[in-house]
C-alpha cells in the first residue's frame, strides 16, 4: 500500500502517504480505506521520533492570547473580564498571489464578498425597521473565507453552511432575497417561513443541505452526502464549515472520522474567528493551532489567513481537487475574528476593544479591494465604483421583493412532515448504482449471539 | 417457508438489497462478523463491502451518513448494534432527520434498524425499548413487528418508504418464534394494526414481544374471557382508527407495552381513546407496562420489571369484574 512507495509524490501536508497520495486507483470499496502497514512516513530518519507538518499559507502570524483576569472596582468588588495579551499592533501583510485564480475570478469573489457585507447591512436595517422575527446573524470579517471557499466547489459538489456562511449561499446561487425572508419570516422564503436565517437547503439544483442549530451534525451528514455519491460513481468534494467553537462537540469528531476511514471528500473548513458566542478560543481548545487535530484524524491539515480570499480559494481549490481525485478529507483551518457579537442583540462587549482594532485592520473586503484595485489593478476606480453601485442596486432589487412577499398564512404550519402522496420522486442522483454481486448464495444463520 | 423472526428481517434486508442498488448496510460490526445478532450474516460476501460498511463505533456519524446519503437519492439501513445506543444519536435523528422534509422539503428515505427489549438478562444498556423518545419527535415513523410475517413486511415496507423510519426489532423474539412466511414478495403497510385474536370480552392493546405475552394469557383465559388482541405494529403513526374499533367492540381495555409506565405509550393511547370512544368504555383503562426505573439485571429483578402474562391475567380478571 501507501508506504511501500516511499519515492511516490509527497502528499498535501508532506507526510500523510495513507489516505492522501497513497490512495487506491479505485477508490470505490475496502481497498480504499487500507492502513499501510507502516503506520508513518515521518519526516525524521528516526523511527521512534515522529514529525508533521501542518502547512500555513499566512504571510502573518498574530501572536496573542486572550485570558480572564479579576479586577477590583472603586467600591473594592471584583469583577472577571477578558483582557488580550500580545503583539496587536504588527503590520497588515499583503493579500498572497493566488496560484490559480486569475483576474475575472478574483473580481468575482470580490463582488460575491461585497454582496456578502452589503446583504447583511440591508438585514441590519430590516432588524432597525422591526421588520426581522427573530435575530440577525452577520459574517462581518468573514466573507471571504465565506466566499472564496464556496467559489472553489464545481457545479455537482455539495456544501453546507454554517450562520455566518451566508456569503456562501450567494455563491452557490442563492439570491440575496432568500435570506432576507427566511429573516422576515416571509412566506416566499426557501422554508415558507417554517425555519430562519440561513437554515433551508437545495438537494436538486445547488446541492446544499440545510445546517441546523446544533454544531458538527452537519459533518458526517456532508461525509455520508460524498458516500451516497461514491456508490454511484462520483467522487464529490462536500465543503462544510465549523468554528472553534462548534468544533468541540463530539459529533464533529465522529464526522471528521468517518470520512477519513472511509476516505471521502470532505472539505472541512474550520472558522477560527475566535470567539464562540462570548467564550475565547482559548477555552476551547488547548493545541496551538486547530488544524494541528488533521494529524490525529490522518488526513491533512493546513492554515491560511481567513481574511485573504486568494490563500481561501487556493486551498480550497486543492482540497476539492483532491476529493474529485478520491484522496479523502482535508481540513482547512482559516484565521480571522468575528466582528460582531453573537447575534445583533449581543454587543460584544467582552471582546478586548485592542482584538477589534488589529482585526479592523485586516478587513478581508478592504484587503481584497486595495489588492485588486491599487496593487493589481485589475479595477479601474470608475470600474470599482460601478460594481459597487450594482451591487448596491441588486441588494436593493433583492431587498423590495423579499420585504413585499406576505407572512405565511397560520395553517400553513400544518401538513409536510412526511414525504407523502408522490410529493418526491426518490432517485439515484447521479445514477443507479452499479451493483457487484459476490457469488455467495443466501443462507440462513445459525450463529452464535449476543443474548439468547 | 417457516422462518425464525430474524431470518425474515435478514431475508427482507437481503430481498430489498437484490431488487436496489440504492439500499445499502452500514453499523458496526455488519460486515465479515454479520452484526452482533447476525442479522447481515454473508452479506458482505454477497454484496461487497462497498453496501455493507463496517463502520466506527460513532452512531452520530452513522445516522449522519445515512442521512447524507439518503439526500443522494441512496435508501440505507443502518444498524444499531442494540438500540440502546440510540441514544447516541439522538440529536441526529431528533433535529436533523426527523425535522428535514418540513423544514426544507428534503426527504430521507433511511432505516435505523436493531434489536431492543428485555427479557434476555442484558441489562440496563442492552434491555431498553426507546421507541418512545421518537414516538415524540414529528416526521419519523416507529415499527415493531411482533411476527416474522410483519417483521419481512415491515422491514420491506420501511426500505421503500420516502421517510425515516425506525426499525425496533425485539431480540427476545429473534429465535424464539416460528411463523409461515410466503415466498413471494410481500409489504405489510407501515401504520396498520392487526387484529391478532378476536374476542368479544376486553381489548388488550399492545405490540412486539407483548403481543405474544398477551396471547398467552388469552389461552389461559380462553374458557373465562373472551380476548381481543390488537397489534398495533407500527407506533407512529398509530393506527387510531383500529384502537377506537376494538374500544367500541369490547368496552373495556388494557394496553400493555414493556418500556416505562410513566409517559409511555398507553397514556397516548388511553387519550386518543378519551377523545373518540369515550362513550365507549364500560370500565377504566388499565396499563401495564414496565416500572418506572432502569431495566435491572439480574433475573429475578428483570422478571419483577417486566410485564408478565400473570399480570395480564389479573388486570383482565378484575377489568372483566368491573
Amino acid at each position: 500500500m501507501g508506504t511501500k512507495k516511499a519515492k511516490s509524490k509527497p502528499s498535501f501536508n508532506g507526510n500523510r502517504p495513507r489516505n492522501g497520495a497513497g490512495a487506491r486507483k479505485n477508490h470505490v470499496g475496502a481497498d480504499a480505506f487500507v492502513r499501510p502497514v507502516a503506520r508513518s512516513a515521518t519526516a525524521s530518519p528516526n523511527a521512534d521520533l515522529r514529525t508533521y507538518s501542518i502547512p500555513d499559507y499566512r504571510l502573518e502570524h498574530p501572536d496573542f492570547t486572550v485570558r480572564q483576569v479579576t479586577e477590583k472596582d472603586k467600591y473594592g468588588h471584583d469583577h472577571v473580564r477578558f483582557e488580550v495579551e500580545g503583539n496587536l499592533d504588527a503590520p497588515v501583510p499583503p493579500i498572497r498571489d493566488s496560484k490559480y485564480l486569475d483576474q475575472r475570478q478574483a473580481i468575482e469573489i470580490y463582488r460575491w464578498m461585497l454582496l456578502n457585507r452589503k446583504m447583511e447591512t440591508a438585514l441590519e436595517n430590516l432588524y432597525k425597521q422591526g421588520k426581522v422575527v427573530g435575530g440577525v446573524y452577520f459574517g462581518l470579517g468573514q466573507e471571504a473565507c465565506s466566499c472564496a471557499s464556496a467559489y472553489a466547489l464545481d457545479q455537482d459538489d455539495w456544501f453546507a453552511p454554517m450562520i455566518r456562511n451566508q456569503g456562501s449561499m450567494l455563491v452557490r446561487g442563492f439570491g440575496a432575497r432568500d435570506i432576507m425572508m427566511q429573516y422576515m419570516a416571509k412566506a416566499d422564503s426557501p422554508t415558507k417561513g417554517r425555519d430562519a436565517t440561513a437554515h433551508f437547503g437545495d438537494i436538486e439544483k445547488r446541492n446544499m443541505v440545510s445546517p441546523i442549530s446544533m454544531l458538527g451534525d452537519l459533518i458526517p451528514v456532508m461525509a455520508g452526502v460524498a458516500l451516497g455519491a461514491r456508490l454511484q460513481g462520483r467522487n464529490l468534494a462536500v465543503m462544510t464549515y465549523i468554528g472553534d467553537g462548534g468544533q468541540s462537540t463530539g459529533v464533529t469528531y465522529e464526522g471528521i472520522n468517518f470520512a477519513a476511514v472511509q476516505n471521502l471528500g470532505l472539505v472541512l473548513f474550520v472558522e477560527s474567528n475566535l470567539w464562540a458566542y462570548s467564550t475565547p478560543s482559548e477555552m476551547q481548545y488547548r493545541c496551538q493551532d486547530l488544524a494541528e487535530r488533521a494529524i490525529g484524524y490522518g488526513i491533512p491539515g493546513l492554515i491560511v489567513d481567513g481574511t485573504d480570499a486568494c490563500q481561501v480559494y487556493d486551498a480550497a481549490h486543492e482540497a476539492v481537487e483532491r476529493a474529485h481525485r478520491g484522496e479523502g478529507p482535508t481540513m482547512i483551518e482559516a484565521k480571522m475574528m468575528r466582528m460582531k457579537g453573537h447575534a445583533i442583540h449581543d454587543a460584544a462587549a467582552y471582546v478586548p476593544k485592542p482584538m477589534f482594532e488589529f482585526w479592523k485592520k485586516r478587513d478581508p473586503i478592504a484587503r481584497f479591494e486595495s489588492y485588486l484595485v491599487r496593487e493589481k489593478k485589475w479595477l479601474s476606480g470608475k470600474e470599482h465604483a460601478e460594481l459597487i453601485a450594482e451591487v448596491e442596486r441588486v441588494i436593493e432589487e433583492e431587498r423590495e421583493i423579499a420585504v413585499n412577499s406576505p407572512m405565511p398564512t397560520p395553517e400553513s404550519a400544518e401538513g409536510g412532515v412526511f414525504c407523502e402522496n408522490g410529493c418526491h420522486e426518490i432517485k439515484p442522483k447521479y445514477g443507479m448504482p452499479k451493483v457487484k454481486k459476490g457469488t455467495a448464495a443466501y443462507k440462513a444463520t445459525e450463529a452464535a449471539v449476543h443474548l439468547k | 417457508m417457516l422462518l425464525t423472526y430474524l431470518e425474515a428481517i435478514r431475508q427482507g434486508i437481503w430481498e430489498e438489497m437484490e431488487r436496489d442498488p440504492t439500499v445499502f448496510c452500514l453499523g458496526e460490526d455488519i460486515g465479515i462478523y454479520g452484526g452482533a445478532f447476525k442479522v447481515t450474516d454473508g452479506f458482505i460476501d454477497r454484496f461487497g463491502p462497498e453496501r455493507v460498511i463496517d463502520t466506527p463505533i460513532a452512531e452520530s456519524a452513522i445516522v449522519g451518513a445515512a442521512f447524507g446519503a439518503s439526500l443522494t437519492g441512496m435508501r440505507p439501513v443502518a444498524e444499531f448494534q442494540f438500540m440502546d445506543f440510540i441514544g447516541c444519536a439522538f440529536n441526529q435523528i431528533s433535529n436533523m432527520v426527523a425535522k428535514t422534509h418540513y423544514l426544507w422539503g428534503a426527504p430521507a428515505p433511511l432505516v435505523l434498524r436493531g434489536p431492543s427489549g428485555g427479557y434476555v438478562h442484558g441489562g440496563p444498556f442492552h434491555s431498553q425499548n426507546p421507541e418512545m423518545w421518537f414516538v415524540h419527535n414529528p416526521g419519523l415513523k416507529v415499527i415493531c413487528p411482533a411476527t416474522p410475517y410483519d417483521a419481512k413486511g415491515l422491514i420491506k415496507a420501511a426500505i421503500r418508504d420516502n421517510n425515516p423510519c425506525i426499525f425496533f426489532e425485539h431480540k427476545y423474539l429473534y429465535r424464539r418464534i416460528k411463523d409461515e412466511v410466503p415466498a413471494e414478495d410481500y409489504v405489510v403497510p407501515i401504520g396498520k394494526a392487526r387484529v391478532a385474536r378476536e374476542g368479544n370480552d376486553l381489548s388488550i392493546i399492545t405490540y412486539a414481544a407483548m403481543v405474544h405475552t398477551a396471547l398467552e394469557a388469552s389461552e389461559v383465559l380462553r374458557n373465562e374471557i373472551d380476548l381481543e388482541i390488537l397489534d398495533l405494529r407500527t407506533v407512529a403513526p398509530l393506527d387510531r382508527e383500529a384502537i377506537v374499533e376494538t374500544v367500541k367492540k369490547t368496552n373495556k381495555v388494557i394496553i400493555l407495552h414493556e418500556h416505562s409506565r410513566t409517559g409511555g405509550l398507553a397514556g397516548e393511547i388511553a387519550a386518543i381513546i378519551n377523545e373518540e370512544a369515550f362513550d365507549s368504555l364500560d370500565g377504566p383503562i388499565v396499563r401495564i407496562a414496565g416500572l418506572d426505573s432502569a431495566v435491572p439485571f439480574s433475573p429475578p429483578q428483570e422478571h419483577h420489571y417486566l410485564p408478565k402474562v400473570e399480570d395480564v391475567i389479573r388486570e383482565a380478571r378484575r377489568l372483566k369484574a368491573y
